[in-house]
């Protein structure tokens, strides 16, 4: 096992380079630099507590439940950065057509890269994001800034697994990218990212359990927040879709990634 | 003996899919997640066979699409095979296409961190590095430009930089370096001369014979995709060379009429050259001697003149005699015909591809009868130029030293 992961290591370096040449890039043109990242969730979130706390003020069943800013917050910046990094991802080996039949370098880094570069800015978002409503006293749990890690290291290896498979198949169906978004806005609707599971009729509520995101959802709304746990077969069923996505993509892109060059 | 062995293929080869209608990609990926191969391919590169030992460059050649750019890539990895297997032992470093690997909207500064993360260079072994590479493409404050700015020569620059940076077990290279301007190939040219003296090896694909010739001790010529020869650098090149001189003049030997040749006043009955008959001779050594015997049927008995004729395979004539000019004329033989023998001593013919011909004329050297034409190779290990060897000697000279780096 330690060879096949010291073997690994120039690929992981090498999609760390990717990564970072990445994020450089995204703020290289702008005016305030690195500022952006952390400034642009801050505008973001003001913008959600004026729309939602004054516009529609939106309430949220349950009596000593939190304000809707914190509980849309905590689901919403993981799931950002889930969607970014599998749309981006996904035309990660076409974008990068010009340097695959050029140099030889391991395809899989390209497509890690991405989601490398997502996960870190919308990561470094959300913990700023955390902070600042730990500061204003909206009820975040300081313990649950470290409980929360597990499930955002479970959503990261979700979307690396995704994005392995739907980059794969990208190259020869090139189909995937233009309907992605629609099905990712589906996605996000049937999960409960602006809403709560208790706000949904009684009897559509235990097949939320088979959404994978509901499990990551509530679990980071239960140790963030306090509110009620996910329930084991909600969790289940995350882990199961996480290891699932990971063998699945694994195994469609070692199949298919020597003949990438003949279809690009 | 295998610690040597720094590249080994066999049974290389490399086709594409072809994909026409829409359908055809979605087959493929199902055929291919399934675990088959695609189904109908255009083969590209077919059953290359090749070893190369560390120290001992290779040269290929080859026409416009025989494939070596595309056993470039296999060689390096940018391609897979889709048969056979490459293997190489050792570190690669590779200057293929103009600016390949970079990428056009970062700086050269990024695009070296790039390219030292892809050799799997350290970020510690990079910083080392880092200002080598700098001094060495010596483009001045364009390193922190975009790439999109640079003139090719600053791409070449930065990627052959890099490539010296990194010193590479094996060096595989296209004809790239000829974009520099001249004080940087005078640079490129020492490097690669202190690499080869250091038992660096290379792959060079080059239409200059002379650099083939030059730089490399065995060559490859590529031909449709498949291998043509393979071995020492001067017979392969010499051979390729005199295929492209077959190529230009045209169609080999025309068909000879016989039943119209024997109605003539004067035809060949025979022709050996160094007591072969076959259309295509024996090679040769350049500077070996060399025997034509020519048979001369006469119609009335006549006795004719011989014109006895050298040329290059492309046509160029090189040397031609008939024997009126030498005041001798052929003997009878018993049965009526007319036999003469010329003969060269040395051969001074540079290694190429010769054709030789016997033409008979008539008793007053006028009319010229027919043609008889021989294919003849001429071999050696030579890099002079032209057609033949003239006798010379130096003078004011001294002896030549070799410039040797430690």
């Amino acid at each position: 096992m330690m060879p096949a992961l010291a073997a690994r290591l120039p690929t992981l370096g090498l999609a760390l380079q990717l990564a970072r040449r990445e994020l450089r890039n995204r703020y290289l043109g702008s005016f305030s630099g690195g500022a952006w990242a952390l400034l642009q969730p801050l505008v973001q979130l003001a913008v959600y507590a004026f729309v939602f706390g004054y516009v529609f003020r939106a309430r949220l069943p349950g009596a000593d439940a939190p304000g809707y800013v914190p509980f849309l917050v905590v689901a919403l910046w993981p799931w950002t950065a889930f969607a970014e990094a599998l749309s981006r991802a996904t035309t990660a080996i076409p974008d990068n057509a010009s340097l695959i039949g050029k140099v030889a370098l391991p395809r899989v880094a390209l497509v890690i890269a991405p989601v490398l570069a997502s996960f870190t800015i919308h990561g470094a978002g959300f913990i700023g994001l955390l902070l600042v409503l730990l500061l204003a006293g909206a009820g975040i749990s300081p313990a649950g800034l470290l409980l929360m890690l597990p499930a955002l290291l479970l959503l990261f290896l979700f979307a690396l697994g995704l994005a392995l498979l739907l980059s794969a198949l990208q190259v020869f169906v090139r189909d995937i990218a233009p309907a992605l978004p629609q099905l990712l806005m589906l996605w996000m609707f049937l999960s409960p990212v602006f809403y709560a599971r208790s706000a949904m009729p009684e009897f559509v509520q235990p097949w939320f359990d088979l959404n994978p995101m509901t499990g990551v959802v509530e679990y980071l709304r239960q140790v963030l927040l306090g509110m009620p746990p996910p329930g084991l077969r909600a969790l289940a069923c995350s882990l199961l879709a996480v290891a699932l996505a990971l063998w699945l993509g694994g195994f469609a892109f070692r199949r298919l990634q020597r003949h990438f060059e003949d279809f690009l | 003996m295998s610690a040597d062995l720094l590249v080994q293929a066999s049974g290389l080869g490399k086709s594409y899919p072809r994909v026409f209608r829409r359908s055809d990609r979605l087959r493929a990926l199902l055929g291919l997640l399934a675990g088959r191969q695609t189904g109908e391919v255009t083969p590209v590169l077919q059953d290359i066979d090749l070893s190369v030992l560390r120290g001992q460059s290779l040269g290929l050649i080859g026409d416009n699409g025989a494939g070596k750019s595309t056993l470039l890539k296999l060689l390096t990895g940018v391609l897979t095979p889709s048969q056979g297997s490459v293997r190489v032992n050792g570190r690669i470093g590779a200057l293929l296409e103009l600016g390949a690997g970079f990428h056009p909207e970062y700086s050269g500064r990024d695009n070296i961190a790039m390219a030292a993360a892809l050799q799997g260079f350290s970020a510690d072994e990079l910083a080392a590095r880092l200002s080598d590479i700098i001094a060495f493409a010596d483009i001045g404050h364009y390193i922190d430009e975009p790439v999109k700015h640079y003139s090719s020569g600053m791409v070449v620059r930065l990627g052959f930089a890099i490539v010296a940076a990194t010193r590479p077990d094996l060096l595989i290279t296209d004809e790239v370096l000829a974009v520099g301007d001249e004080s940087f190939q005078k640079k490129c040219v020492r490097w690669m001369e202190d690499y080869l003296a250091q038992g660096g090896t290379l792959i060079l694909v080059s239409h200059s014979m002379y650099h083939i010739q030059k730089l490399c001790r065995q060559a490859l010529w590529l031909r449709q995709g498949r291998m043509q020869a393979c071995g020492d650098v001067y017979e392969v090149t010499q051979a390729y060379l005199a295929y492209h001189e077959r190529k230009s003049a045209g169609e080999g030997p025309a068909a000879r009429d016989l039943d119209a040749v024997r109605g003539l006043e004067f035809h060949v009955r025979g022709m050996r050259v160094n007591g072969e008959e076959a259309e295509t001779l024996t090679p040769v050594d350049h500077g070996a001697p060399l025997t034509v015997e020519a048979t001369i049927a006469s119609r009335d008995g006549r006795v004719p003149v011989v014109n006895i004729g050298i040329a290059r395979a492309d046509g160029t004539p090189v040397y031609g005699v008939s024997t009126d000019m030498d005041g001798v004329q052929p003997a009878p033989l018993a049965d009526g015909d007319y036999r003469i023998v010329l003969h060269f001593p040395a051969l001074p013919l540079l290694p190429a591809s010769y054709t030789i011909r016997v033409h008979p004329l008539d008793t007053e050297g006028m009319r010229l009868f027919d043609t008889l034409e021989r294919l003849l190779t001429v071999r050696g290990r030579s890099s002079e130029s032209g057609l033949v060897r003239l006798a010379h000697t130096w003078e004011h000279a001294a002896p030549l030293v070799r410039p040797r780096r430690e």
